[in-house]
C-alpha cells in the first residue's frame, strides 16, 4: 500500500475515534494515540524521510493535509464537549435566587443623632463651626448671663436640676447650689462669645435635662441644637431668611415657615417658628391639632443685655440665636408618638431609621 | 388666660372673623392656644316643664315625674332632687347628651321603674356652684329651648398664652387694649365712680407702709351695711367664663374686677380688723422672725422673715398679694367691708407665693407686676358694683398712700437702629403710627423719637424693647428674609468633633446599633456592678433628683447598655448589639463642677443575625467583641494596641482584657459576669467594652499615615505548629516571631489553636499535658525580589530557634 493510501486510511480511523469521543478526556486519548510522540500517524511521519526523492513531496503534501484534517476535527470536537461540560455544570449550580442573602447587618444611628447631624450639615454648610460645653452647668452660664433674673420660676428646684457643689462655696442664686444640669444649650452661646471675637458663626448641639417625669410627651432629659451669630450688620432679616433655608432643606422645599413673635429672656425680639404641617399643606388636620402649623424652634435677636455679660459691644455687633429639640423634630418627622422610645434602646425602633 | 368674647365684645369692637382674630393675635405674639365654643358641652339638654310629680314606689327620696320638653310625648323621669313641684321649670338632659361632667345621659331603670332623661342642677350644668337641688328657671322659660341658648352661655372662650413679659394682658381690658392695637379699632375702659355716703373713709381706717420698696402703693375703701348673698347672674356668668368658681356677691366683685381690670383685690371684714384709735390699722410690713398665718385654706403657715404681710396691731392678717387670712375673711355675717387694692413687689410676692407653694391668680399678676396707677380706679368700680350688688353704701373717699408712685418712663428710640436691628426700612412716621395704638406717646421725627411709656407695660424699659414692639406690630412676616453677609466666617468641624464621627460610623460598621440613655445613674449600680471608685472620685449628686435610682449622674455607661440589654431581652429581642457614647462624670472633693469624660461602650449579645438557611449565625462571645475593637481601630488609625489579661469585678475572671494604648490603659473588654447579668436582669453572654474616647484620639493622631509599595514580588508561606505551655499567650510567641523574622516576614496569621480534649484517654493524647498547639501562617517577601526557598530557609530555621528558645515552643510535625 501507498504511503498517502496508509495516511488517508489513519485519518478515516482518525476522525472515527474523534467522533465517538464522549468525554475530554477521551478525546485527549486520541489525540495522544494519533499525534502523541508515540501516535501512529507521528509514526509515519517519522517513517518519510526513507521514501525516495520522488515519492516525498506528494506523502508531504498528504501527511499535511491529514494532520491537518485531524487537528481540525479535535479542535472542533474539544469545543463541543467543554461547552457541553459547562452547559451541564450550570446546569448543575441553578439556585433558587429567591432565597436570602447571607448578609451580616449594618448598626443604625440612633434617629436623633441623625437628626442633630442633619441639622448640623445643613449649618455647617452655611459656614457655621460646632461648639460644645459641659453638660453640668454653672447658675451663671445657664441664666444669669442669658438675663435670667435672679428670681426666675425657671431657676426653681422643681424645675431645674441641681448638683451638690463640692467646693465649699454656698449658693448665691437658689437652693444649695449654683451647679446645675444645663436646662438648654443656650449656656453654649455664653462660652462661644467669652472666647471668641465675632464673627461668631456656631451651632451648639448637646443634651439638656428638666425635671420632667417621663411620658408620652416629655423626657427629664432631652436633645437640643443651639445656633448663635453674631458679626456685624446682623438683622432679624437675617435670622428670618436663615431659619427659613433651614427649614426647607430639613423638611423640603414646599413647607411654609412663620415667625409669631414671643418672649425668651435672653432675645429680643424674639420669636417662634412654626413650620407648615406636611401632613395638611397648612389647611389644618388632626396632626397639627387643626392648626395647620408645628412649632419647631424658638428664636430672636441677641439681647444686648447678654452682650454686656460677656463684653461685646451691643452697637458694633448684632446677633441672633436660636434653638430646637431634636426630640420634636425627630417626631414630627416620623411621626413617633411617644417620646420614651428614643431613650429605652429597644431595637426594634432602633432598627426603624 | 381665658378670654370670653361675648364679654371682650363689650370692651373692643371686633370687626374681624374669629379665626382671623386668633391668626392675627398669633402673629403679634399673644399665641391663642386653644379656641373653646361653649353651649355645645351642653348639646341636649333643654328647658323642661315638670306636669306631675308622684313617689317613687320603692324608694323614699325618688319621685317620679311626668316632664314637658316640648317633644310629642312628655318624658318620664325618676328623680333625686326634691326642691321643685309640678309647675316648676328645669334644665332637663334628654337622652344622648352628655353633661360636662363627662355623664351621658342613657335610658336607665331606677329601682324599677324607666328614666328618659334627668334633670339637672347647676352644678351637673357647671353654670354654678348649687349642688342641692335642681336649677329652677324663671316662669318664663320657653319650653323645648336650647338650654345653652337660653342661659346665655353660648359663647366663645379663647385660651392665650400670655408671655410673662406681658402682665397687661392677663386683664380683659388689658387684651381689649391689645385687640384694639393689632387690628386698628377702639377700645373702652370701664369706669365707676360710687355714690358715696357716711363717716369718711380716713376716719375708719388707717394705713401704714412700713417698707415702701415692697409695697409701692396701698389703698382701702370700706363699704359699710353690705348683705353677703349669692352674685346675680351676670356676675356669676362673668366669673365663671374667666375660669373661677362663684363664691358670693362680695368675693366675686373682686374676682370680676381681676379678670376685668387685672387688679387684684382683697376684701376683708372691717369688725375683725384690730382698732387703733378706733380705726382699722392696717400696716403693710415684712414678717417677723417666727410669724404664723391660717390663710384662706385652713393652713397654718410660718412665714419667712422677708414675706410681705398685710397687718393689724395684733397680727398678720393677710400674706400681701398671695391669699387672705381666715380670721379676717368676709362671711355670711360680715357687714362692713374694708377692700384692699394695692401694688406690691414682683419678687417678693413671686418668693412668698412659690415657697408657700400658693400660687393664685392674684399673686399671678403681682409676681409679673401690676400697675400701680390702676389700683385707685379698680376700687372705685369695685366699690361702686359692691353697693349694687351686695347693698350696702360706699363710705367717702379713699385712703391711699402711695409712696412709689412711677415717674413717666422716657426712651430714646432712632429710627437707624430700629432699621438695622430688624432690616427693614421704616421711617419715624412708620415707627410712631405702629407704637401709638399701644398707648405709647411718641413724638418727635427723624431719626430720634422719644417715647413714653404707659405704666401698664412695665416690659418696656430699652429702646430694644421698643424695636420688638415695633416688629410685632409691622409684622415679622413683613420684614424682608435676608442671610448674613459673613465674610470672616468658617464653617469647620475640630479634629475631635471629626473623629467621634468616625468612630460612631466604624461602629455601625461593626454591626453596632446606636442606644442613647439617661446621664443618670442609681449608686446601686455601684453594689450591682462591684465597682470601686478610685479614692479620689466622688459621685456626682444631684439635689433634686426625679427619683432614687437616678439620684446621682452616671460614672460609666455599662448599666445603661445593661438595661437595654435586659429591656431587649425581655421582649425576646436575642441579638442585641449596641453601643453608646456619652458623657461619664466623676468629682472630687472640692471641686465645683464634675470632670465630664467622654466615653464609647458598647454590649454584644446573642448572634449577628439570626441563623440563616446558610448561615449558622453563631453565639457572640469576647473575641467577637474584640474583632470590633480591631476593625474600629483599624478605621480610625489607632494603631499600637493591645490587650492583656485583667480582671474586673463586673467581668468574667479570665474573659477580660484591659486595652492598652502606646502603654496606657484606654480602656477594657469582657464578658459580663454571671452575677452582674442577674442583677440587672440579663442574659449572657455578653461581651461589654468601655473605652475612654480622647484617649483613643490621642492614639489615632499619633498614627501618620503613608504610601507603601504594594508588593509586587510573590510572597513565600509556610504553615508552622508549635506545642507550647497553656499559659504561653499568642500575643507573647507572634511578638517574638515578628521580631525573629526581620525585615522578610510580612504578616503572621494565627489560623489554629489546638487543645486535646478533657476527656481524650493517654492513648488518644496528641500533646503533653498542659500544653496546646498554635498554628500559624507566616508569609515571607521581599520588596525587590522572588524569594528563593534558599533565602527563606534559614530566616524560618532562625525564627524557629528563637520562638523555640524564647517561649520554649516545640514543633509539631
Ligand atoms: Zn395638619
Amino acid at each position: 500500500m501507498a504511503i498517502s493510501d496508509e495516511l488517508r486510511a489513519l485519518e478515516s480511523e482518525a476522525l472515527a475515534a474523534v467522533g465517538a469521543a464522549e468525554t475530554l478526556e477521551d478525546l485527549e486519548a486520541v489525540r495522544i494515540g494519533f499525534l502523541g510522540k508515540k501516535g501512529s500517524l507521528t509514526a509515519i511521519l517519522r517513517g518519510l524521510g526513507g521514501l525516495s526523492a520522488e515519492e516525498r513531496p506528494e506523502a508531504g503534501r498528504v501527511s499535511n493535509e491529514v494532520r491537518r484534517s485531524v487537528e481540525s476535527a479535535l479542535d472542533a470536537k474539544r469545543e463541543e464537549l467543554e461547552r457541553a461540560a459547562r452547559a451541564s455544570r450550570i446546569a448543575a449550580e441553578v439556585v433558587d435566587v429567591t432565597l436570602p442573602g447571607r448578609a451580616r447587618p449594618l448598626g443604625h444611628q440612633h434617629v436623633l443623632h441623625q437628626v442633630v447631624d442633619e441639622i448640623v450639615e445643613i449649618f455647617s454648610g452655611l459656614g457655621y463651626r460646632v461648639a460644645e460645653g459641659p453638660e453640668v452647668e454653672l447658675d451663671y452660664y445657664n441664666f444669669t448671663a442669658l438675663n435670667h433674673p435672679a428670681d426666675h420660676p425657671a431657676r426653681a428646684l422643681q424645675d431645674t436640676f441641681y448638683v451638690k457643689d463640692l467646693s465649699g462655696d454656698r449658693a448665691v442664686v437658689e437652693g444649695e447650689s449654683d451647679v446645675l444640669l444645663r436646662t438648654h444649650t443656650s449656656p453654649g452661646q455664653v462660652h462661644v462669645m467669652e472666647t471668641q471675637q465675632p464673627p461668631i458663626y456656631v451651632v451648639v448641639p448637646g443634651k439638656v435635662y428638666r425635671r420632667d417625669v417621663a411620658d408620652p410627651s416629655h423626657l427629664p432629659q432631652f436633645t437640643q441644637v443651639e445656633g448663635l451669630v453674631v458679626d456685624e450688620g446682623i438683622t432679624f432679616g437675617d435670622l428670618k431668611g436663615t431659619l427659613e433655608h433651614f427649614v426647607r432643606e430639613m423638611f423640603g422645599p414646599d413647607r411654609r415657615v412663620r415667625l409669631r413673635p414671643h418672649f425668651f429672656p435672653f432675645t429680643e425680639p424674639s420669636a417662634e417658628v412654626d413650620v407648615s404641617c406636611g401632613i395638611c399643606g397648612g389647611s389644618g388636620c388632626r396632626s397639627c391639632g387643626g392648626e395647620g402649623w408645628l412649632e419647631i424652634l424658638g428664636c430672636g435677636m441677641v439681647d444686648p443685655n447678654v452682650f454686656g455679660y460677656v463684653g461685646i459691644d451691643p452697637e458694633k455687633y448684632t446677633g441672633f440665636a436660636f434653638g430646637m429639640g431634636a426630640e420634636r423634630i425627630a417626631g414630627l418627622k416620623y411621626g413617633v408618638p411617644d417620646l420614651r422610645h428614643f431613650i429605652e434602646g429597644d431595637t426594634r425602633f432602633l432598627h426603624q431609621f | 388666660m381665658r378670654v370670653s368674647l361675648t364679654w371682650l365684645r363689650e370692651l373692643v369692637d371686633i370687626t374681624l372673623p374669629v379665626e382671623e382674630l386668633c391668626d392675627r393675635l398669633d402673629m403679634t405674639g399673644t399665641k391663642v392656644e386653644a379656641v373653646h365654643t361653649l353651649g355645645a358641652a351642653l348639646e341636649g339638654v333643654v328647658v323642661g316643664q315638670v306636669l306631675d310629680k308622684e313617689p317613687h314606689p320603692d324608694a323614699d327620696k325618688l319621685s317620679y315625674c311626668t316632664v314637658d320638653v316640648g317633644g310629642a310625648e312628655p318624658l318620664k323621669i325618676v328623680c333625686g332632687a326634691s326642691n321643685f313641684g309640678a309647675g316648676d321649670k328645669v334644665p332637663v338632659a334628654c337622652v344622648g347628651a352628655t353633661l360636662p361632667g363627662g355623664l351621658t345621659i342613657k335610658r336607665a331603670k331606677l329601682r324599677g321603674l324607666e328614666s328618659q332623661g334627668m334633670m339637672c342642677s347647676a352644678a351637673e350644668l357647671e353654670v354654678g356652684g348649687d349642688a342641692s337641688g335642681l336649677l329652677i328657671l324663671p316662669a318664663d322659660a320657653p319650653v323645648g329651648e336650647p338650654f345653652a341658648a337660653y342661659y346665655g352661655l353660648s359663647d366663645t372662650v379663647l385660651e392665650l398664652e400670655v408671655t410673662p413679659n406681658r402682665p397687661d394682658c392677663l386683664s380683659m381690658v388689658g387684651v381689649a387694649r391689645e385687640v384694639a392695637a393689632v387690628t386698628g379699632v377702639a377700645y373702652r375702659t370701664p369706669a365707676s365712680t360710687p355714690a358715696e355716703e357716711g363717716v369718711p373713709a380716713s376716719e375708719l381706717v388707717s394705713v401704714e407702709i412700713a417698707d415702701p420698696g415692697l409695697c409701692p402703693r396701698y389703698t382701702a375703701r370700706v363699704i359699710r351695711g353690705v348683705k353677703i348673698g349669692p352674685s346675680p347672674a351676670w356676675l356669676a356668668d362673668r366669673v365663671a367664663a374667666a375660669g373661677a368658681r362663684p363664691v358670693n356677691n362680695v368675693v366675686d366683685v373682686t374676682n370680676f374686677i381681676l379678670f376685668e381690670l387685672g387688679q387684684p383685690l382683697h376684701a376683708f371684714d372691717l369688725a375683725t380688723i384690730a382698732t387703733r384709735d378706733g380705726k382699722a390699722a392696717i400696716t403693710v410690713r415684712a414678717a417677723s422672725e417666727g410669724e404664723t398665718i391660717r390663710t384662706l385654706d385652713g393652713q397654718d403657715r410660718a412665714l419667712a422673715s422677708d414675706a410681705l404681710v398685710i397687718a393689724d396691731d395684733e397680727r398678720a392678717i393677710a400674706l400681701a398679694g398671695v391669699m387672705g387670712g381666715e380670721a379676717t375673711e368676709v362671711s355670711e355675717a360680715t357687714m362692713d367691708i374694708l377692700l384692699e387694692s394695692a401694688c406690691f413687689d414682683t419678687a417678693s410676692t413671686s418668693r412668698t407665693s412659690r415657697r408657700l407653694g400658693l400660687i393664685s391668680e392674684s399673686s399671678i399678676r403681682y409676681e409679673r407686676g401690676v400697675d400701680p396707677e390702676l389700683a385707685a380706679r379698680a376700687s372705685d368700680r369695685a366699690a361702686a358694683l359692691i353697693a349694687e350688688v351686695a347693698g350696702g353704701t360706699v363710705a367717702p373717699g379713699i385712703v391711699d398712700v402711695y409712696p412709689g408712685r412711677p415717674d413717666p418712663l422716657h426712651i430714646e428710640l432712632r429710627t437707624s437702629r430700629v432699621n438695622a436691628l430688624l432690616g427693614t426700612t421704616l421711617t419715624a412716621a412708620d415707627i410712631s403710627g405702629l407704637l401709638t395704638p399701644l398707648g405709647l406717646e411718641v413724638s418727635g421725627e427723624g431719626e430720634t423719637l422719644d417715647v413714653v411709656v404707659p405704666t401698664f407695660r412695665p416690659d418696656l424699659e430699652r429702646e430694644v424693647d421698643l424695636i420688638e414692639e415695633v416688629a410685632r406690630l409691622f409684622g415679622l412676616e413683613n420684614i424682608p428674609s435676608t442671610r448674613p453677609g459673613g465674610r470672616g466666617r468658617v464653617g469647620s468641624r475640630t479634629p475631635v468633633q471629626r473623629f467621634r464621627d468616625s468612630l460612631g460610623r466604624a461602629l455601625r460598621a461593626a454591626g453596632l446599633d446606636e442606644h442613647i440613655g439617661y446621664s443618670f445613674g442609681d449608686r446601686k449600680d455601684l453594689d450591682r456592678l462591684g465597682w470601686e471608685l478610685a479614692s479620689d472620685e466622688v459621685l456626682v449628686e444631684l439635689i433634686n433628683p426625679m427619683s432614687e435610682d437616678q439620684a446621682v449622674m452616671r460614672w460609666t455607661l455599662v448599666p445603661s447598655l445593661l438595661r437595654a440589654l435586659s429591656h431587649n431581652q425581655r421582649r425576646g429581642i436575642a441579638d442585641v448589639h449596641l453601643y453608646e457614647m456619652g458623657t461619664s462624670f466623676v468629682t472630687a472633693e472640692g471641686r465645683k463642677q464634675p470632670k465630664e469624660r467622654l466615653m464609647v461602650a458598647g454590649v454584644l449579645a446573642g448572634s449577628w443575625t439570626r441563623p440563616g438557611w446558610n448561615d449558622p449565625a453563631p453565639a457572640l462571645d469576647f473575641f467577637d467583641g474584640k474583632g470590633v475593637l480591631e476593625v474600629v481601630f483599624d478605621a480610625l488609625g489607632v494603631g499600637r494596641w493591645t490587650v492583656r489579661a485583667a480582671e474586673r469585678p463586673w467581668l468574667q475572671p479570665g474573659r477580660t482584657a484591659e486595652v492598652i494604648v502606646g502603654g496606657d490603659v484606654v480602656g477594657w473588654l469582657g464578658e459580663i459576669g454571671a452575677d452582674v447579668l442577674d442583677a440587672f436582669d440579663a442574659t449572657g453572654p455578653a461581651t461589654v467594652f468601655e473605652l475612654s474616647v480622647p484617649a483613643l484620639v490621642k492614639a489615632a493622631s499619633r498614627t501618620t499615615r503613608a504610601f507603601t509599595d504594594i508588593p509586587r514580588f510573590p510572597a513565600v508561606t509556610l504553615d508552622l505548629a508549635l506545642v507550647v505551655a497553656e499559659d504561653v499567650t499568642a500575643d507573647r510567641v507572634m511578638t517574638v516571631m515578628k521580631s525573629a523574622g526581620g525585615t522578610l516576614l510580612e504578616s503572621v496569621r494565627l489560623f489554629d489553636v489546638y487543645r486535646d480534649p478533657a476527656s481524650a484517654t493517654e492513648e488518644e493524647r496528641r500533646l503533653p499535658a498542659g500544653t496546646k498547639s498554635l498554628a500559624f501562617s507566616l508569609a515571607y517577601r521581599a520588596a525587590d525580589r522572588t524569594l528563593s526557598d534558599d533565602d527563606v530557609r534559614p530566616v524560618h530555621e532562625k525564627l524557629i530557634r528563637k520562638v523555640s528558645g524564647a517561649v520554649g515552643a516545640e514543633v509539631r510535625g
